[in-house]
């Protein structure tokens, strides 16, 4: 009987030790998947804006929306993990989310400045066809009212005044 | 028509062609305001992708399906979160004129980034697991939506004017600001109107 009291303290203890242990364990992982869906936000919101960037420089984007909506279908299954206290399936949703979302904002950082480049090429073509185009206009403008204005006063010169006979 | 007409006449037509030719240049610069406007659609369809068929009358264990749409002509790229919420007859729903979402909690959600011009929609599906049949009332405790369960525990009293236990799966749209860095209500939900009285 006595030497089942230090055993039985023992177990008493060690199922405390256990049960701060699960409790520990826990809040460790509903901490670690707080952070990992703040961290996907923020790499979402990141691909997005370097997204809209690269379709503000006329960049085509429609293959960079298309992953970034299964990044965003990652994030939405994070958030509902995280609410219904599944932690590790929330991390690991938000964890996918932000590989992808991290992928993205790069490649629409590349794809904007391919864009950038193209458009600053076709201004420079557009802009010397819009000179070469007004320098047309004007000397053609100026020669066509010089002759113009010399058959002009031609015509004038030519009227002379006529006496019509049987007229008083 | 005199000399000086002629001339102001020539003046005006090369001053035109001018403009003409410098045109496509001054499109690059000169940022021409769009007159179009924006605005976002959110919308539900039946289970054969059509405004027609929607569930209505609900029984426990059986699976139902919707679709749900959201179409962007705000300008630019857009990011959008559609949250899924459960209410019934008395809860709130969202406050239009006060552009104010329902404060009940989402149950499902999705997010959907669209190109300007462009629609997406997205299938849902969902099942009651588990509802309290009494007299005059009736109390919905589990739902599954896309698979996911969710505890909801919703109670309704039995309506006498409408004849039945009403509920509504409703979607509320959220657009993401990116001045404020966070998502706002977007002022538009729609819903569909479930009755519970089907036989359990």
């Amino acid at each position: 009987m006595g030497a089942l009291k230090p055993v039985t303290i023992l177990l008493a203890l060690l199922v405390f030790a256990s049960t701060l242990f699960v409790f520990n364990t826990s809040a460790l992982s509903e901490n670690v998947a707080a952070s990992a869906i703040e961290k996907a936000e923020g790499l979402m919101v990141s691909a997005y804006q370097a997204v809209l960037e690269a379709e503000r420089a006329g960049a085509n984007v429609s293959v960079l929306v298309a992953r970034l909506n299964v990044a965003g279908e990652g994030l939405a299954q994070a958030h509902i993990s995280y609410r219904l206290g599944d932690f590790d399936g929330a991390a690991r949703s938000a964890d996918l989310c932000s590989q992808i979302g991290e992928e993205v904002r790069v490649e629409a950082y590349g794809l904007r400045g391919l864009a950038l480049e193209e458009a600053g090429q076709r201004f420079r073509w557009t802009m010397i066809g819009s000179i070469l185009g007004v320098a047309i206009v004007v000397g053609a403008s100026f020669l066509g009212w010089r002759i113009f204005k010399l058959r002009y006063y031609r015509r004038v010169l030519g009227m002379r005044p006529e006496v019509v006979s049987g007229e008083s | 028509m005199n000399l000086e007409e002629y001339r102001t006449l020539f003046a005006v037509t090369t001053v035109g062609l001018m403009l003409t030719a410098a045109f496509p240049t001054l499109s690059l610069v000169v940022p021409f305001p769009r007159s179009a406007e924006r605005f976002s659609e959110l919308w539900v369809l039946g289970p054969n992708r059509m405004a027609e068929d929607y569930p209505f009358n609900v029984r426990l264990g059986e699976e139902y399906r919707v679709f749900v749409g959201v179409g962007n002509h705000m300008g630019s790229s857009s990011y959008y979160r559609v949250c899924v919420k459960f209410r019934n007859q008395s809860q709130p729903l969202p406050d239009a004129s006060n552009s104010t979402p329902s404060p009940l909690p989402p149950l499902f959600e999705f997010r959907f980034l669209i190109t300007d011009g462009g629609s997406r929609e997205a299938p849902l599906t969902f099942e009651f697991l588990e509802v309290s049949h009494m007299e005059d009332s009736c109390l919905v405790r589990r739902i599954s939506i896309n698979d996911v369960v969710f505890s909801v525990d919703s109670p309704s009293r039995w309506d006498p004017e409408n004849k039945g236990f009403y509920y509504q799966l409703f979607f509320e749209l959220w657009l993401y600001d990116l001045t404020s860095r966070s998502f706002q209500f977007h002022d538009r939900f729609v819903g569909i109107w479930l009755n519970m009285t089907g036989q359990f």
